[in-house]
């Protein structure tokens, strides 16, 4: 391998280290599950580096990312079986579109999700860390937490929406700074 | 119900993966049409994103701690498996990452002796078992795993490893963070680390932690239990308890390279040819290789030795031990003792090479022991001995001057070199020599029954293993040694 090509790997490299977080965060507003988007990213990150060559190096690598990441996206989906549910085809474009538009805003959400994140009881805390393990298996987290899976669900639902409060009033409070 | 409350209901039923056919289509239409649904279903799946990030970034032991500035953004480096991909097959033979393919866990980095897989074998999700050698693996995380035969495993994943039995180390980047080793008695989460896991014929598991943090859990509702640096815990379903820690058990991902290498070079076969000729010295009064399918008599377990599919006896606890009985009825004025040996840890109670049980016989002087002291040196006692003075020991026995190695769990190599006429003791370190001590009073020493790992006063150990130890009735010239050395060393 060419010194060129070591180089134009490690740029690569730093690029993508660089941008990972928010592309993965990208892919997953279009697909049903955090596993589908690290399947998806998989792909996306050598369908990158593959077209590396064709990306300017005053380009915006993020902008670029996203364009190939839709595309991976829809591809993926139609290779699903049918029986997946999933977003339409016009659906995922105008997701991304709207993802795409409202970047930095969900960036800050998410980095403003952390200070939420701890505002929760330590026991709630406990919970979704449990939650949302890799690995985690919801009727486990469920029974260790003495509710039922329906009732554990419930539960997650308002976390969801207790966290996205607080993430919104955050925003508001930074805005009016 | 609002119209409102129900797009939520249909976007928390998606994330559920619990979403009908219909509910899909009204999903799917609520966002074709409605721009602020759309915006809200985004940063409710954002919202997804950032938890999920958050918490891969989250460490296990500080959960509740309330500084959280200090975690933050540690998801972003997780896919560095990609990366860690690139530049290990870079590193590794240059073939291209993007050639492997998905449902790949891991890469065969090093196959040391492992007549089943060769360098940059693709691991899959099959079982693989492996009868002799160690292999190194890199996960596409970039977590590298030692695995040393005999040993049966699968890929689950590329975070989770089933060990069925075998051993192995781990040494995990942040990148790699949760690796898990399921076993059959439990898992092993590890939080950023190198740790080793022991699956045994039985099936009980432990695991030692060389550095960092894991937790254990037992299975079948065992508790929890977090592992830091020096701890070790016998897995056990349903329950487990604590172990003294087995450093030089597993073979570490920073050794591979050098084993790898000597086998290479030959380093087997070259140590055969020495050994053969050393079966020939008219003077030789025992070498053992542990390779016959004879065992001496004792409490210890047989594993591999410095060389693939070899063995070697290993000790664990306190009184575990392995009998012989050589030159006895006799006198011997010269002496010379040489072993292999990788011990675990260093320290109380003094590690027992040799120890003759005759040290409170009639025949009481000149009676050997062969040890490695809590100072980390190697002593050479022979009963009614006395170190002239200023020559380094304990005032009575001779030590090398040296501690014999600065870090346990890799194979050194011992030997001493006695000669009671000329009153010397000369202690070398791999092959070199370290000290010559001066004895005021030298007896000609004395063999017969004696234990290896122990004496039989139960309070000495070998925490470790041992390979290759000889006992010659003569005396070795340096250059011996040194040739002894080259020909046996397992690292290049």
């Amino acid at each position: 391998m060419s010194v060129e090509t070591m180089n134009r790997h490690e740029q690569f490299l730093r690029l993508f280290m660089a941008n990972e977080t928010t592309i993965r965060a990208f892919v997953r507003n279009l697909v049903p599950s955090r596993a589908d988007a690290d399947d998806v990213l998989q792909e996306v990150a050598i369908v990158l580096w593959n077209k590396f060559d064709e990306f300017r190096f005053d380009g915006d690598f993020r902008i670029w990312a996203y364009g190939i990441a839709k595309f991976k996206v829809l591809s993926w989906i139609r290779d699903q079986k049918r029986d997946r549910l999933m977003l339409a085809n016009d659906v995922v474009e105008m997701i991304a579109t709207d993802s795409h538009r409202m970047d930095n805003r969900l960036q800050r959400q998410r980095e403003l999700l952390e200070f939420c994140f701890h505002k929760v009881s330590p026991r709630d805390r406990e919970l979704l860390l449990q939650a949302y393990q890799p690995h985690s298996i919801i009727q486990d987290v469920a029974l260790s937490s003495g509710r039922t899976v329906a009732g554990f669900y419930q539960w997650l639902y308002r976390m969801r929406q207790l966290l996205q409060e607080c993430v919104h009033r955050e925003l508001a409070r930074e805005a009016s700074l | 119900m609002t119209p409102h409350s129900t797009f939520h209901e249909l976007v928390q039923r998606y994330l559920e993966g619990q979403i009908s056919h219909d509910e899909m289509d009204r999903l799917n239409n609520l966002l074709r049409h409605d721009p602020v649904m759309r915006e809200r279903f985004i940063e409710s799946m954002n919202l997804e994103s950032g938890l999920s990030d958050l918490i891969a970034g989250t460490d296990f032991s500080r959960r509740n701690a309330p500084d959280h500035r200090s975690r933050r953004k540690a998801r972003a480096f997780a896919p560095w498996f990609i990366a860690v991909s690139l530049f290990l097959v870079f590193a590794i033979g240059g073939i291209f990452w993007r050639q492997i393919p998905s449902g790949i866990y891991a890469v065969v980095k090093s196959a040391t002796g492992v007549n089943e897989m060769t360098n940059l074998t693709h691991i899959n999700g099959d079982w693989h078992e492996i009868v002799a050698g160690t292999l190194e693996l890199v996960t596409d995380r970039g977590a590298h795993v030692v695995i040393e035969a005999p040993a049966r495993f699968r890929f689950e994943s590329a975070q989770r490893l089933r060990l069925v039995t075998g051993r192995l180390a781990a040494d995990v980047p942040p990148s790699a963070k949760k690796f898990t080793v399921v076993t059959p008695t439990g898992e092993v989460v590890d939080l950023g680390t190198k740790f080793g896991v022991d699956v045994s014929q039985n099936g009980e598991s432990e695991v030692h932690v060389f550095q960092g943090e894991v937790i254990a859990q037992p299975s079948k509702g065992g508790t929890r239990q977090n592992l830091y640096d020096g701890d070790a815990f016998l897995l056990r379903a349903g329950a487990g308890e604590t172990r003294e820690l087995r450093s030089a058990a597993f073979i570490r991902p920073d050794e591979v390279a050098a084993l790898h290498a000597a086998l290479k070079a030959g380093q087997p076969s070259r140590s055969g040819t020495a050994l053969e000729k050393l079966r020939t010295d008219p003077d030789l009064i025992a070498l053992l290789d542990f390779e016959s399918e004879e065992n001496n008599p004792g409490v210890y377990n047989l594993v591999q030795g410095r060389w693939p599919g070899s063995r070697a006896p290993e000790f664990m606890n306190v009184g575990d031990h392995m009998k012989l009985n050589v030159g006895e009825g006799r006198e011997w004025p010269q002496l010379t003792l040489a072993a292999w040996v990788r011990l675990d840890r260093f320290g109380e109670p003094y590690q027992s090479l040799l120890h003759t049980n005759g040290w409170k016989s009639p025949e009481i002087l000149g009676q050997v022991h062969w040890m490695v002291t809590n100072n980390r040196t190697m002593r050479f006692a022979l009963f009614g001995n006395q170190i002239a003075p200023g020559q380094t020991g304990d005032h009575i026995y001779s030590d090398s001057a040296t501690p014999i190695s600065q870090e346990a769990h890799r194979w050194v190599h011992l030997a001493t070199v006695y000669d009671s006429d000329q009153k010397i003791a000369r202690f070398y370190l791999d092959g070199k020599l370290n000290n010559e001590a001066r004895q005021e009073i030298a007896y000609p020493a004395r063999l017969g029954p004696a234990q290896i790992g122990n004496w039989n006063n139960h309070d000495r150990k070998l925490s470790g293993r041992i390979d290759e130890l000889i006992l010659l009735g003569r005396t070795m010239s340096d250059e011996e040694i040194r040739a002894l050395y080259d020909a046996g060393n397992p690292y290049r």
